[in-house]
């Protein structure tokens, strides 16, 4: 491994040393003054100084070679923790073992002392975190661009059972893998007006006036790829006012209005928005975004101008891939640079903009679809409307080309929604003005092309593209299971780290009883660590050899926790009043945030507290089941959890869930799926096979005629099926909630009204019949481990270094670099 | 603010005399430039001290030239930093004015002018 020709250049007492003087000297402490923290930092300093050898070597490699620079811009990077990643992607972490053992210091204890940056909500952000890994892995020569919130997404805290939010402030200790680029600073113009002149040949000349100056500055996080060769930046942005404050308020003697107004210009890059949805109307979104934009395309188009003289040749020396649609204003950015600055004409503009820019889908709900007012817009980024204007004008005459008279087309594909007030749609922008759509699993795409963007995809057909998405075994196998990655490089070598697809030399073993006994000993060992989590952080005792049932993911309606509660209830209620035993005891395991202003999904957490208190201190259940919630979902925990999980629950109402990467995750670990066909799940089916996977539920065809016929009866299945009524029943009976009456009597209305979207009591019996096929199959010890196994060997595609390739050949149009082969 | 003027034949050249122009002096300039616009049709600002420059800035120099222009004179503009001139660019202010490296440049420009006019 190239890791291990970086770890020869080290010795143990290098690094001893390194990590000395950076305590000394970085932090100012003696050795024995040093706190848990501040050792983090003086060993971090130390890899950093490694990160930055190769990062420096990187540079200067991709200065040399001039290869297209891949860009990829994304509101959120949810990276977690860093130090374990480098050290194993570096080839260097038996070495710092050892350099701590020798001061009597633990690394992984060192370890959990990194504040995560949780820059991100949830899939998205992670997703991003994931390529780059891979992008670094692979040599793609990629940059990262995205906003130093000063919050991450906020700590999750549980009082009796609610929801309370708590800020994160991740950079309050600062952190080491951010080197900050001050000299790098851009100026960035926001709000202002439009005034109408000429230039002095005579032409119109729409000027910017009366605007605001924002400053962003870069700050670098190093991304190493695994075997140490490369190092890239991830170059996030802090917003920063243009002067300390406004002397001349100063002066008038009003100090607080000018902190005032340094402090507006601060918050640009202060918090991450704590939703994974759209919100209409917030202004400082919009700026946020533009933030980003402008600060990305400012570098983008810097560094392609330090070695290129001719824009004609910024597609073949750039990509842009656009991370949903918040990034989708660099569309309009590109536009007005290329036009307003480098004074090119339009169409030369727009061509040069469609060949650069890629953009990725990710959400299937019109509602959740980015919107803004356009008066709202124009009081932003007057400049910016009138390109759009002119963008959409020039569209909409090609559309009236090619469907002559049909205005309703029109309507639809229109960048600007015609409604009152009116709207500038920004996924019409990313897919007009992109050269490349694509979806994140085949039947997201397949719905991107036929009920999301039709208009679109008849007009451009060539355009849309599927990538599925995939997750790094690096972080998700190599550093959260080391037992079993250990397991299996033992078994069939180390070559599944940069090549996933290697897993599928597990399946000859998979019926090897030693193997298995091997593998059932590493799934045991993960469990007893997480019972130890959940009796810390949720004072339960739990029993390791229980199946641990986990749904682990943003709490969401769509994602349906509340069917997996539905489930609970059923099997606790026929436990105690019918006398049926589950086939084996199981522990349900549920971690996850929800949006602080979505009431339904903090209402969720709730129930699930409420159902676990009821079960939990009843003794009649207590050989049988258990129910946690561990508070505060974040990478580092994911990493804890997922590892131990037998059974990974991905039962989204089928055509809601894009693609999921949880599914992946907890499959890669040896995780059971129980799982409806939605997104990447139907792909992990056909990977792993359905003898492997507990599927049921509505299809998405069953679920659109459904919706065609209004044809929707939910109460119909109560009446039919008592022990489906008990379930209903139970919401409005007060059962969970006897301190609190009718808590969750909204529960009840909600299951059995015609119009829940997400056909709880449709798909009830048929999970509670694969949630028994499961019971069932974990009762017999040498299947299941057979099946873990064999979930385990088929995850081969759902590396995100396969998506990275696939984005780089088919998307970004890098050819024949070895490592891509 | 104290605004240096030199004469080269008929050109008058003024240096801005300060780092940055902004809300907070931009009014400033534009009383202290006043009495050099009255006097001249014919001026070169020299902006090689600027450092930056904000929408208030920008205006007091468009303000400077739309005065000379109503009689029929002429505002260049030189010795921008790559900071300046980037906001210039971005808003589009680079069209309306004559920018030059130096003021030998913008000097020369405004007799090449006058010899052409004869």
């Amino acid at each position: 491994m190239n890791g291990h020709a970086v770890a020869a250049i080290d010795s143990v007492s290098e690094i001893e040393e390194s990590i000395c003087r950076h305590a000394r000297y970085s932090l100012g402490k003696a050795w024995n003054d040093l706190s848990s923290r501040e050792l983090f930092s003086a060993v971090a300093l130390s890899v950093r100084d490694r990160l930055v050898d190769r990062l420096l070597e990187t540079e200067e490699r991709y200065r040399r070679d001039d290869p297209k620079r891949i860009n990829y811009l994304s509101i959120e990077f949810l990276i977690g923790q860093s130090l374990g990643n480098h050290l194993h992607n570096l080839g260097i972490r038996d070495l710092y073992r050892k350099a701590l053992n020798k001061f009597g210091a633990d690394l992984e204890a060192i370890e959990e002392c990194e504040e995560d940056a949780a820059l991100g909500n949830g899939g998205l952000g992670r997703l991003a975190a994931c390529f780059l890994d891979s992008f670094a892995t692979l040599g793609i020569p990629a940059c990262g661009y995205g906003i130093n919130y000063e919050y991450g997404l906020f700590k999750q805290e549980i009082d009796s059972g609610y929801q309370v939010e708590k800020p994160d402030n991740w950079l309050a200790q600062s952190t080491p893998w951010e080197i900050p680029r001050p000299e790098q600073a851009c100026l960035v113009p926001v709000y202002g007006r439009i005034e109408h002149g000429v230039d002095r040949k005579g032409g119109y000349n729409p000027m910017w006036m009366d605007w605001r100056v924002l400053i962003g500055v870069p700050h670098d996080m190093l991304i190493s790829g695994y075997g140490g060769r490369t190092v890239t930046p991830l170059r996030l942005y802090a917003a920063r006012s243009s002067r300390d404050f406004d002397m001349q308020i100063f002066n008038n003697g009003d100090y607080f209005k000018a902190v005032e107004q340094k402090i507006a210009s601060e918050t640009i890059s202060k918090v991450l928005y704590p939703s994974d949805v759209f919100v209409p109307g917030r202004e400082l979104r919009l700026v946020q975004e533009y933030f980003l934009v402008a600060c990305a395309m400012r570098d983008i188009v810097r560094r392609f101008e330090q070695d290129h003289g001719r824009f004609q040749d910024f597609p073949a020396k750039v990509a842009i891939q656009l991370n949903d649609t918040h990034p989708a204003l660099a569309v309009a950015e590109l536009m007005r640079i290329l036009v307003d600055e480098k004074e090119l004409e339009w169409e030369n503009a727009w061509i040069i903009t469609q060949a650069t820019f890629g953009y990725t889908n990710h959400t299937l709900a019109r509602e959740a679809l980015e919107k803004w007012p356009v008066s709202l817009f124009e009081s932003v980024l007057p400049r910016h409307l009138q390109i759009i204007y002119e963008i959409n004008r020039r569209f909409l005459d090609r559309v009236s080309i090619t469907h002559p008279g049909d205005v309703e087309r029109i309507r639809r594909m229109s960048i600007i929604e015609e409604s009152a007030p009116k709207q500038v749609r920004m996924a019409n922008l990313a897919i007009v003005g992109s050269h490349s759509i694509n979806g994140v699993s085949g039947i997201h795409t397949e719905l991107v092309k036929t009920s999301l963007a039709p208009d679109f995809f008849q007009l451009y057909p060539e355009k849309f593209n599927n990538k599925t998405n995939g997750i790094t075994q690096r972080r998700w196998l190599l550093k959260a299971n080391p037992a079993l990655a250990n397991l299996i490089s033992s078994t069939i070598g180390e070559r599944w780290l940069t090549d996933l697809y290697r897993l599928r030399e597990l399946e000859s073993h998979s019926a090897n009883a030693g193997f298995q006994a091997e593998f059932r000993k590493v799934k045991r060992s993960n469990k007893e660590k997480l019972a130890r989590i959940i009796q810390d952080t949720a004072s339960l005792r739990v029993d390791p050899d229980s199946l641990f049932d986990i749904q682990v993911k943003r709490i969401h309606a769509y994602k349906r926790q509340l069917l997996n509660v539905m489930h609970i209830i059923d099997e606790y209620l026929s436990l105690v009043e019918d006398g049926r035993q589950p086939a084996v005891p199981k522990t349900y395991i549920f971690a996850g945030k929800a949006a602080p202003g979505y009431w339904i999904a903090k209402q969720i957490i709730k129930l699930i507290h409420n159902v676990a208190r009821v079960i939990n201190n009843d003794s009649r259940a207590s050989q049988w089941i258990k129910v946690a919630f561990i508070p505060d979902y974040r990478v580092s925990l994911a990493e804890k959890i997922i590892p131990a999980a037998d059974l990974s629950e991905q039962i989204s109402t089928a055509g809601t869930e894009a693609s999921g990467t949880g599914n992946m995750k907890l499959a890669l670990n040896g995780a059971v799926t129980i799982g409806t066909l939605d997104g990447a799940n139907i792909e992990i089916l056909e990977e792993v096979g359905g003898d492997n996977m507990f599927i049921f539920g509505l299809k998405v065809g069953e679920i659109r005629t459904i919706r065609e016929q209004q044809s929707y009866r939910p109460w119909e299945y109560c009446a039919r099926n008592p022990r489906v009524k008990r379930v209903v029943d139970s919401f409005s009976s007060n059962l969970f909630c006897p301190d609190e009456p009718d808590l969750f009597a909204w529960i009840s209305a909600s299951v059995l009204d015609a119009n829940d979207e997400h056909f709880h009591m449709a798909d009830f019996a048929p999970y509670v019949e694969a949630q028994k096929n499961a019971g069932d199959a974990f009762g017999d010890q040498d299947r299941w481990a057979r099946m873990a196994i064999l979930n385990v060997a088929g995850m081969g595609k759902f590396s995100s270094d396969r998506t990275a390739r696939e984005y780089a050949r088919e998307i970004w149009g890098i050819k024949g670099s070895v490592v891509l082969d | 603010m104290e605004i240096a003027v030199d004469k080269i034949d008929s050109i008058a050249v003024a240096a801005v005399p300060v780092d940055e122009l902004d809300a907070s002096n931009a009014g400033e300039f534009k009383r202290d430039i006043a009495p050099v616009l009255q006097a001249n049709t014919r001026l070169v600002l020299d902006l090689s001290r600027l450092r930056f420059v904000d929408s208030s800035g920008l205006g007091a120099m468009l303000s400077c030239l739309r005065q000379l222009t109503a009689k029929s004179g002429d505002l260049k503009l030189c010795g921008m930093s790559k900071q300046v001139r980037g906001l210039f660019e971005l808003v589009r202010m680079h069209r309306i004015f004559e920018i030059f490296g130096t003021k030998e440049e913008a000097v020369q420009a405004f007799k090449t002018q006058s010899g052409k006019a004869k």
